[in-house]
């Protein structure tokens, strides 16, 4: 009895992982007969092969490596800033109330504006130049970290402030150790949820007007009306995402490296 | 409890009684008039009331008490973890405001920093006051040795059970050779014999450090067989209402229980705490 519901048990564990497995496949599958039954526009909505053709096509000519790299830079430069300021006062916030009640209220205000909605006036102050999309990127970046650390500063151990304030430790030591460290595992959180955030920051900054980048090459091709290099570019941009999300949590369990 | 903790196979190795030497008459804490009121929802509380003490160097001192009769937080005081309303707390002749390193102090819980060893968390202090590396390992393989956890020595707190992490903090506290050790119910979260154990230990400890100890317990057991002497705090406002002068012959070991003069000051400290425990709790029920 327990033998037969044992089996069953794996029976339907199996086929489960079958189903994840074709999951994908069999959507693609579908997503090709739908496209070239001529139930929907073959040139509005290209059959998956067509986006595959348009992704080769994209890394033979070069340009992909090159709006790849353009959109990873802004990325990584973005968040690095954004993160280090969101980190340092977010430390000084979270410790001193001096400080907390002359900026908090502030960041408060500016943090819920969506970043988007700073791109006219981004392209007022800095153009199409980097420079604006950059600003961008650290503006969605550094209010997320900010508040994360923050709290994070906020809900450290009393008792390990106390015992570092007992053996004489002095402040610089006290910020940058005992309390950073102490609120490590909440600035990872805040660190991770920014990774995506970066990620809409960069779609608005290149949107906003760029000369190369992933989003860029989704807007042309767009204005060709070439759907699959559109779609191939949707692709590039969930995969990258994906990725970045995966490494960044593999490397944020290693931050906390006491647990 | 009536019976002592201590194991009977653990013998307490003790010299005979606290030397009176000269400098050891010489008062290192003084609490003077010491008031301290908290700010609550219902109004100010005062957690200590004018308590005034001494506590000469070299002694042991238990205070004891119910829960939340300001027992903690007048240890916080001499600490520097707590300001003053009205008085003060020299030690060593300096008002205490901040702590200070020759101060050290051990929490009921151990407090030890997550992200470092064994080895670096009693590093920690030397090295905040400025000793080279070289020295301040040296001094924490010193401790690790005399605790008995030579082989934890690169171990992170949260492998080691209570009353390791407790070892450990204490070892960390005396990293900086503190003058005078604050101790808030140290072994009060560990299990019964853990605590026989860390009792033992301390008491050992002892002959082999020179601080002046401020042990803070509810457990009257403990406190005498530990001290020198045993403060009994009042509960609301917080006060001193007896100061016992433990006069048993050291070494001490689990055959005190049965000493006539043990079981009288036990018989005192408990009739006292009993009627104090009765006067609060009828306080309590004619505010409400």
């Amino acid at each position: 009895m327990s033998g037969g519901g044992r089996s069953s048990a794996s029976a339907t564990a199996r086929l489960s992982v079958l189903v994840a497995v074709l999951s994908v496949p069999a959507f693609t599958g579908v997503w090709e007969l739908v496209a070239r039954s001529g139930i929907v526009n073959a040139v509005l909505f290209p059959p998956p092969s067509t986006v595959a053709v348009a992704i080769l096509e994209w890394i033979r000519s070069g340009q992909f490596f090159a709006d790849l790299t353009a959109s990873l830079s802004r990325v990584v430069a973005g968040f690095a800033i954004g993160a280090a300021g969101g980190i340092v006062l977010g430390v000084l916030t979270g410790r001193f109330r001096l400080v907390s009640s002359l900026l908090s209220p502030l960041f408060h205000i500016l943090r819920p504006i969506p970043p988007v909605a700073f791109v006219p006036i981004v392209i007022l102050w800095f153009g199409l130049s980097e420079t604006g999309k950059l600003f961008l990127v650290v503006w969605g970046v550094f209010f997320t970290v900010w508040l994360a650390t923050h709290i994070g500063v906020q809900k450290v151990d009393r008792g390990l402030i106390r015992a570092a304030q007992m053996l004489g430790t002095p402040q610089p030591q006290m910020l940058w150790e005992i309390v950073l460290l102490g609120a490590l595992p909440y600035i990872t959180v805040g660190l991770r949820t920014a990774v995506s955030i970066s990620f809409y920051t960069l779609v608005a900054a290149e949107l906003a007007g760029a000369f190369a980048g992933i989003v860029y090459r989704i807007e042309i091709a767009q204005q060709n009306m070439q759907t699959g290099q559109v779609m191939g570019g949707l692709a590039a941009l969930g995969l990258l995402s994906f990725v970045a999300d995966r490494a960044f949590a593999t490397l944020a369990e290693r931050a906390v490296w006491w647990r | 409890m009536t019976k002592s903790l201590l194991r009977p196979d653990q013998p307490l190795r003790l010299v005979d009684t606290f030397p009176p030497s000269a400098p050891a008459h010489q008062a290192i804490i003084r609490v003077e008039d010491l008031s301290i009121v908290f700010d609550a929802p219902s109004g100010q509380v005062i957690a200590v009331d004018r308590v005034s003490l001494t506590v000469v160097q070299g002694e042991f001192v238990s205070i004891v008490g119910p829960s939340g009769c300001g027992k903690s937080t007048l240890l916080n005081a001499m600490a520097g973890l707590e300001r003053p309303f009205e008085g003060q707390v020299l030690i060593a002749g300096e008002a205490m405001r901040v702590p200070r390193p020759e101060i050290g102090m051990v929490f009921q819980q151990p407090h030890l920093f997550p992200w470092k060893s064994v080895r670096r968390n009693i590093a920690h202090g030397p090295r905040a006051l400025g000793k080279p590396k070289a020295e301040a390992l040296r001094i924490a393989d010193e401790l690790i040795e005399m605790i008995g956890l030579t082989r934890f020595a690169s171990a992170y707190p949260h492998t080691l059970s209570g009353g390791m992490q407790q070892r450990v903090a204490i070892a960390r506290a005396l990293a900086n050779q503190p003058r005078v050790l604050l101790m808030d119910e140290p072994f009060g979260a560990l299990d019964a014999q853990t605590r026989a154990v860390m009792q033992d230990n301390l008491l050992e400890l002892r002959e082999r450090i020179n601080a002046t100890i401020v042990f803070v317990t509810h457990d009257i057991d403990e406190a005498i067989l530990l001290s020198d002497r045993v403060l009994i705090m009042s509960a609301g406002p917080g006060r001193i209402l007896r100061d016992l002068q433990v006069s048993l012959p050291r070494p001490r070991s689990s055959a005190i229980v049965a000493d006539a003069a043990y079981l009288a000051l036990k018989r005192d400290c408990l009739d006292l705490i009993r009627s104090e425990g009765r006067r609060a709790f009828e306080q309590m029920e004619v505010k409400a």
